[in-house]
């Protein structure tokens, strides 16, 4: 699993980009529509957490635990 | 206990400006209370005003908004008539230590078994980032547009001296720690208290260079020393008060207690004279 | 608790038992003179009653940790005097906005600021229905005897149950020290929480046991959520808070009136309204009106016999419930409006009147 972007919730602070060890977030450069430059998952396959299972345990979830808005989630597709 | 259980669903999203700290301490509240496996229906939130007033309002379980100040003291009148319940105050630094400063000294010298969580955010974010008793020297504020020339407050410190059982200060940048910090105080007995360094990027940060919520959680981090490579010496240059006018953090847990909570100091206590 | 029978207390004590009388099991308190023999009397009894007694730090705290005590469904009051009261108006007004039903016993003193902090005043009337900011209302009762200073406190923990509201005594420094026989009943009705449906009245949950209750002093619509810029929702829960009150008036209000048929009324309340006693026993063309219930005021009552009659407004204050005696007056036909103001610590006395009449 990796983290998700949920669009409804972020408000483009860009906070996980900045703390994200592995660099799986980039800036993004989309308007969404509550008005914020929301941030984008740009490099799935880097983050701790790709080869755990939908549900399991994530190893590292400094990205969840900082974003103000709980717009991350941990999924698979 | 999924996250939409702890936090009202209906009221998400919240109302903090994007890139507040708030939503991490909320995350980290969260992760503390679902990994201890606490009652949230035996818990209940007490807040002042100010933006860190707000949090309790989101939190699917009992809580109680109080005027400016006086949440210590609300929270106290809780604790003392339902000992059962688990009672957290979560106030920001201009509540807690401004307006009620004298509340949160006496309810930490008598030890009641409350568990502060203090956001400190080094000003007044909701009435539109004034000077607060924790802005750093220097700093530019809307009260203060030459610059903050006060010593601030060292919270943590502060309350730790007043008798505290457990006393600890962690900032935004460091989340993993504070869930452990949150854990350590509702497992504490006696009056517990945490102080979160928080980053205000609208109000604060945009006045000192620090308008990108990316740029202010930086600063915080920078700024933010582990106790353990900290030596005390009282004739330092760099002791508490100077470090606290720099905004330098020492973070950490700063003291362990085992001293007996309101209530339940039953023994005569011993009291040592100095020693000669 | 006090067991029934006849019993020699002042004040201060009286109202310490009844409020544990009434189901009180959580005093905070801060100590003032002239209230602090019921808060020592507090400290002793408590603990035997298996309540709860803590000293604060201030009347700040005080009132806000009975507040917080009574949101867990206990029984809470303070005691206080002039200048603790002020410092209590705020969180009075949150008790409003909350609905928190909690017991205030104000026990006045010469004022304003320290004032004579050992002598007795009535300079607390407005303060006790105006004092905080906003729309809202108090139930204030004013007790002239020892004996009535104690029904009157079990009244207003019975009054604070039933209307969700905070509920002030004001006794006073003479009322307080004063030692009087008082008479114990076999058995007071005691109203808990939720027992008596009124309208307009939600019923009241506490915190602590799942609810989830959400508690706020902003503006907030049925659920507790805060919604502060909503003309609506802010308009219909301060019109009700108001309402639930004023709209009660009759079942709330608690007058005596004595020769009610003649040409001249004494109005007058608390201590001050002893001195009318000798008057009227002798002299049947002058009535009293005296209300036990000083907020809301007891129109109700008021207006059935104050129409075409000669008024006395007897206080220890200069500014105080003449104010609305004579609006009321005027409003039911009063023809004449008389006021003698007597402050600096004297008691007035039957000649006080006697000068006027």
């Amino acid at each position: 699993m990796y983290p998700i972007i949920n669009k409804d919730y972020c408000k483009g602070c860009n906070l996980c980009v900045e703390v994200c060890p592995k660099r799986v977030f980039e800036k993004g450069m989309e308007i969404t529509h509550r008005g914020y430059y929301a941030a984008v998952v740009k490099y799935k396959e880097q983050c701790t957490n790709f080869k755990i299972p939908n549900g399991g345990k994530p190893l590292c979830e400094i990205c969840w635990l900082t974003c103000p808005e709980h717009a991350i989630e941990f999924k698979e597709d | 206990m999924e996250f939409f259980d702890f936090y009202r669903k209906d009221r998400w999203p919240h109302q903090f400006c994007p890139g507040c700290g708030l939503g991490t301490i909320m995350n980290c509240l969260y992760k503390a209370f679902n990994d201890l496996n606490i009652d949230i229906d035996k818990t209940v939130f007490v807040s002042g005003i100010g933006c860190t007033g707000r949090v309790p309002g989101y939190i699917n379980a009992d809580s109680l908004h109080t005027t400016h100040g006086r949440a210590i003291a609300f929270a106290t009148g809780i604790k003392l008539s339902r000992p059962d319940l688990n009672v957290i105050v979560i106030s920001g630094d201009g509540d807690l230590f401004a307006i009620g400063g004298n509340h949160i000294i006496h309810a930490a010298r008598r030890n009641i078994d409350l568990k502060v969580i203090a956001v400190n955010n080094a000003n007044y974010g909701l009435t539109g980032g004034q000077m607060a008793p924790t802005t750093p020297y220097n700093m530019i504020t809307t009260t203060t547009p030459y610059g903050q020339r006060e010593y601030p407050f060292a919270l943590a410190e502060l309350i730790a001296a007043a008798g505290a059982n457990y006393v600890a200060r962690w900032t935004t940048a460091h989340p993993n720690q504070l869930v452990k910090s949150i854990k350590e105080a509702m497992q504490t007995k006696g009056f517990s208290f945490i102080e979160v360094i928080s980053q205000c990027p609208v109000n604060f940060g945009r006045r000192n260079k620090m308008g990108d919520p990316v740029f202010h959680l930086r600063w915080i981090k920078d700024h933010s020393v582990p106790i353990s490579k900290m030596t005390f010496d009282i004739n330092s240059p760099y002791d508490i008060v100077d470090l606290n006018t720099k905004g330098i953090y020492i973070i950490g847990d700063l003291v362990k207690r085992n001293r007996s909570p309101y209530g339940e100091i039953e023994k005569e206590i011993e009291v040592k004279g100095p020693q000669e | 608790m006090l067991t029934p029978g006849r019993y020699f207390l002042a004040g201060n004590i009286a109202a310490a038992e009844a409020a544990l009388i009434a189901g009180c099991r959580f005093y905070a308190g801060y100590p003032i003179t002239p209230s602090s023999e019921l808060m020592e009397h507090m400290a002793k009894r408590m603990p035997e009653e298996n309540g709860v007694f803590i000293q604060m730090e201030d009347e700040l705290s005080a009132i806000s940790a009975i507040i917080g005590a009574a949101w867990t469904g206990k029984k809470a009051m303070t005691a206080t005097s002039g200048p603790g009261f002020s410092l209590m108006q705020e969180n009075i007004g949150y008790a409003a906005m909350t609905e928190t039903p909690i017991v205030i016993v104000d026990v006045m003193r010469g004022g304003p600021s320290t004032g004579q902090p050992t002598i007795v005043a009535q300079g607390d009337v407005l303060q006790s229905r105006f004092g905080s900011h906003g729309d809202y209302e108090t139930i204030v009762l004013a007790p002239n005897s020892v004996q009535e200073l104690f029904d009157l406190t079990i009244r207003a923990f019975n009054l604070a149950s039933i209307f969700r509201n905070p509920v002030i005594v004001l006794s006073d420094a003479e009322l307080a020290h004063m030692v009087e026989k008082i008479e114990v009943a076999q058995k007071y009705d005691i109203v808990e929480f939720n027992q008596v449906e009124v309208d307009l009245v939600p019923s009241f949950v506490p915190l602590g046991y799942g609810f989830k209750v959400a508690v706020t002093g902003l503006t907030h619509n049925f659920k507790g959520y805060p919604i502060t810029n909503d003309v609506k929702v802010h308009r219909e829960l301060v019109t009700r808070l108001v309402d639930k009150i004023i709209k009660n008036e009759p079942t709330i209000s608690d007058v005596e009136i004595i020769n009610p048929e003649a040409e001249t009324i004494i109005v007058s309340y608390g201590i001050s309204s002893r001195a009318a006693y000798p008057i009227i026993k002798d002299n049947k063309d002058v009535g009293l009106f005296r209300p036990r219930t000083l907020w809301p005021f007891p129109e109700s009552k008021f207006k059935e016999i104050v129409k075409g009659k000669r008024v006395i407004i007897l206080e220890m204050n200069l500014r105080g419930y003449a104010i609305e005696v004579e609006r009321v007056g005027r409003k039911y036909g009063g023809k004449d409006f008389e006021t003698i103001h007597i402050i600096g610590g004297e008691v007035p006395k039957p000649s006080h009147i006697e000068e006027v009449l």
